[in-house]
């Protein structure tokens, strides 16, 4: 009897996951910890192993299919052995886009659930379907109800036949619809060069969407290339994620914003004695220490709510924002607030290389309470970030700017950053802000209280 | 002082052309020449080579026609009549191009114009100055020979107007150039008779040309016009007297006793003063313009040879019509990008847009497919089956560069030209029915073998590249 192979289940969050590349081929031998695919989850990149030994007798879910966990992907067995008779795991379209949010707010969908384990929020509105069900719109043409005249007459034409309404049994699209739609859409005025036709027509381009930038209007073969280099993509997993997670979070949840200016001049110095002294701690090193600190003294800002109740966290998970080229993930410090600076920096360091690696196990990407966003880097004077879904503020930090700054009656200059809070105001109101985010600022400030750490 | 909507400087190709499309939008314009109307094109370019190369032609034609049944015993070339066909020629051309300005109402000026200030220019004429105010001006000042410093002045020593202006054939020519106008001139000349050798400093002569295009080309000249082609070769030394010439290059000494130099051509804006209206030549002599051949100066155009384009007659034509219409407020698209090139050498040879060796340098993917005039009926029976013609297409079957080396090459790439502009395929240019027997049927047969059915040469010689 051959064994299943079924898709794994990453992170204890992943509903379903996409197969990337297929390591093994069929009729090949497999031994136990063989690597036999690559998957894409919503938040990495993964090798699955091999739990059996045989010969791969069949793939089931070919590269690019995205299937529920759990699935059955491939079969193991001994060449020659019959593959049960099972009906195929229903395959999602390859990078479905994920439909538009609800106009009202909803709660974090099942796609991906980035609070911690909690009693779930009251659902105010239906949960955002998977994104495995969700409708392609960009397949549409397959599902068209139109007559192979029709469609050929289409195909002649270098159109897209889907706008046109049909007026055949069950509105299905017949010839005399096409006809009609090109008389409609002035199709006879259409100029357009035989190359650019061509083009447009293997390519899929529809011709009646083209502006021509030929004489008089003609379409060239760079208005097709042009139509060809716009056209939608669909996005990647994790930028599809990022776009579900912070539209919910920015159109639902009231940000409010307060920055402060924190003087760095003596962190800085100190930190620069500490790199001599073989002790490279970085500045989000201090940032996340303070804003721990900050944390404690304020849990207000460690808390969320959906608008009816308040969960404040008893422990800080502190997420830390990297930036990959593929877009941004989220690594989450556990139980910051038992951590020393030395710790908090071990512990950073390492998830940040895992994340530039792309080796960031789903669940170290969530359960944060609070985030930090640095962009010290990046030569920025200010900005503001999105609240994590889930969380309750976020703190948005820029570059060290020396800065001429008045001190005592005399003009300074100061190695100043500037910090931004953003604050769900259902939570907490602007004057708890200022002072959470002053206390973030003094403790940067203040020598006798980072001595303390480092 | 009167005042102009448009004041054109220089009759030649550009700017006749550009002084007629401004005075039919109804604008008042003036055209203003120092020397003759047609400019070098008319006069001492295209148009007298033209009236030489074809008689140079009919010779050859009429040696070498032992194949078709002809034979010319004591064949001689009558130089003195040959030069009256070509004065001629160029005088009817030229008194065309005068009563075309003034059928359309252009004034004419002889004398040499030069800037005032911003609007404002000054004529100099034999019967004296005159000043102009002028809304817009178009330079069309063209170019001409620029004579290497090692070469002395003598009466064995020409360029090219100076070739066509003698009255004899010299027995030994020596071209310095092999450039088109080098080609041209030795090839009419050793189809007339006399004996040449051309020298040219790089590795190859047209090297404007893909290599397959200019070996035929030179292969030609080496073997049916029997000149001697030495590439690589630096000219070190001109000794020059009344009788004859010698050329040291190469640690080799050539005699002649004529020598042509053909070594490029310069743009011509002394005399202008345009440093007065604050219009200053780049670092080689030409008036920097935009796509629509204006200067840097407002109201004031370059074409032609002295905006540094291609310099080429009928480039110069197209950019003084849109000179015009851009002068007059007429929106315009800018200058066309697609020029051909046309050579008169013995083949021809013509090109348009993209070469093989272009597309190669840029890193650009193409498709290939040569067709030969041996597989074309017409040329065989004609006794001209040597040279072919090669489409160039991109990836997506779009024709972007054609060649042709051959008989009738220059009027055949019009149609190249034609299908390249309108974004044809090798399909259409394929399918488009071409009469038989003509040359134009090459342009269909190779758009078959591009697109790798051909008819009329085995399969297995398909498109390459």
């Amino acid at each position: 009897m051959p064994h299943a192979v079924a898709m794994p289940k990453p992170g204890q969050f992943t509903e379903e996951c996409t197969i990337l590349k297929w390591h093994k081929r069929e009729g090949d031998p497999v031994a136990k910890g063989d690597i036999l695919f690559e998957i894409e989850t919503d938040k990495a990149n993964m090798e699955v192993e091999s739990f059996y030994e045989g010969t791969l007798l069949k793939i089931v879910v070919s590269e690019g299919g995205t299937v529920p966990v759990q699935a059955t992907v491939a079969w193991i067995g001994q060449p020659g052995e019959a593959i049960p008779a099972a009906p195929p795991p229903p395959l999602a379209p390859p990078a479905a886009p994920i439909p538009p949010p609800p106009a009202a707010p909803a709660p974090a969908g099942p796609v991906v659930p980035a609070a911690p384990p909690m009693p779930a929020p009251a659902p105010v509105a239906p949960a955002l379907a998977p994104a495995a069900s969700a409708p392609a719109t960009t397949a549409a043409p397959a599902r068209l109800r139109i007559s192979p005249r029709a469609r050929r007459r289409a195909r002649e034409a270098v159109i897209d036949p889907a706008p046109i309404l049909g007026s055949g049994p069950g509105g299905r699209i017949l010839e005399r619809d096409v006809m009609a739609y090109l008389a409609a859409q002035g199709y006879d005025r259409l100029r357009i060069s035989p190359a650019a036709k061509d083009l447009a027509r293997r390519e899929g381009v529809d011709i009646l969407r083209l502006r021509g930038s030929g004489e008089a209007g003609r379409i060239l073969i760079e208005d097709v290339r042009r139509a060809i280099a716009e056209r939608p993509r669909p996005m990647s997993r994790m930028r599809q994620v990022i776009a579900q997670r912070l539209t919910q979070s920015f159109t639902t949840t009231p940000h409010f914003f307060v920055t402060v200016s924190a003087d760095l001049t003596d962190l800085l110095k100190h930190r620069r004695r500490l790199k001599e002294l073989g002790e490279p701690y970085t500045v989000t090193d201090f940032i996340a220490m303070a804003v721990v600190l900050a944390l404690r003294e304020f849990p207000d800002f460690n808390a969320r709510t959906d608008g009816r109740q308040v969960w404040t966290f008893s422990k800080v998970h502190l997420g830390l924002a990297v930036s990959l080229d593929s877009g941004l993930v989220v690594p989450v410090i556990r139980n910051a607030d038992d951590l020393s600076l030395r710790e908090l920096h071990d512990t950073a360091a390492a998830l940040v290389e895992k994340a530039r690696a792309g080796k960031l196990t789903p669940d170290e990407m969530t359960g944060g309470t609070f985030t930090i966003s640095n962009m010290g880097m990046l030569d920025v004077e200010n900005f503001t970030a999105i609240i994590n879904p889930g969380e309750g503020a976020i703190l948005a930090v820029a570059s060290t700017q020396e800065t001429p700054v008045a001190r005592g009656g005399t003009v300074e200059v100061r190695s100043m950053m500037k910090m931004t809070l953003s604050a769900d105001h259902r939570l907490v109101d602007g004057a708890a802000a200022a002072r959470f985010i002053n206390a973030i600022r003094k403790r940067l400030e203040d020598p006798a209280v980072w001595r303390a750490w480092a | 002082m009167d005042e102009y909507d448009v004041v054109v400087i220089g009759a030649g190709p550009g700017g006749y052309p550009a002084a007629i499309r401004a005075a039919q939008r109804g604008a008042r314009t003036v055209i203003i020449e120092r020397e003759a109307w047609g400019g070098t094109c008319l006069n001492w370019g295209c148009i007298p080579t033209k009236a030489m190369i074809a008689a140079g032609e009919t010779a050859w034609a009429a040696r070498h026609g032992a194949a078709l049944g002809i034979r010319a015993e004591g064949l001689t070339v009558d130089y003195a009549a040959l030069c009256r066909h070509k004065d001629a020629t160029v005088n009817r051309l030229g008194a065309g191009v005068r009563s075309l300005l003034k059928a359309n109402g252009v004034e004419q000026i002889v004398g040499e114009a030069s800037f005032v200030s911003h609007g404002r220019l000054q004529v100099q004429a034999p019967g004296g100055s005159r000043w102009l105010a002028a809304r817009k001006v178009i330079v069309a000042t063209g170019s001409e020979s620029a004579m290497p410093s090692l070469i002395p002045s003598a009466p064995s020593v020409v360029e090219s107007r100076g070739f066509l202006a003698r009255t004899a054939l010299p027995p030994r020519l020596l071209v310095l150039g092999g450039g088109y106008i080098g080609c041209e001139l030795a090839g009419l000349a050793a189809m007339l008779g006399s004996e040449v050798t051309l020298v040219e400093l790089l590795d190859d002569i047209l090297l404007l040309l893909d290599p397959d295009v200019r070996t035929e080309v030179r292969r030609s000249m080496e073997r049916h016009l029997n000149i001697r082609v030495v590439t690589g070769c630096r000219a070190e030394r001109v000794d020059a007297g009344e009788a004859g010439v010698r050329l040291a290059a190469g640690g080799e000494s050539f005699e002649a006793d004529l020598l042509l130099v053909a070594t490029g051509r310069r743009p011509v804006t002394r005399g202008l003063a345009a440093e007065r209206i604050g219009l200053a030549p780049d670092e080689k002599g030409f008036l920097r313009v935009d796509g629509r051949n204006r200067t840097a100066v407002p109201g004031v155009y370059a074409i032609g040879d002295v905006n540094g384009g291609p310099q080429l007659a009928h480039a110069a034509t197209s950019q003084g019509l849109i000179a015009a219409d851009d002068a007059l407020g007429h929106r315009t698209p800018p200058n066309e990008t697609l020029v051909p090139g046309v050579i008169f050498t013995h083949p021809e040879v013509a090109l348009v847009g993209v070469t093989e060796t272009s597309a190669r340098e840029q890193g650009r993917s193409i498709r290939v497919a040569r067709f030969p005039y041996a597989a074309l009926g017409r040329a065989v029976a004609g006794g001209v089956a040597e040279g072919f013609v090669k489409w160039i297409a991109d990836p997506d079957g779009r024709l972007v560069g054609a060649a042709a080396v051959g008989a009738r090459a220059t009027d055949l790439i019009s149609e190249a030209a034609l299908a390249i502009r309108a974004e044809l395929t090798a399909d259409e240019v394929g399918r488009t029915i071409h009469p038989h027997p003509t040359f134009g049927e090459i342009w269909m047969e190779a758009a078959h073998v591009l697109a790798g059915h051909p008819v009329h040469v085995p399969p297995s010689r398909k498109s390459a590249g």
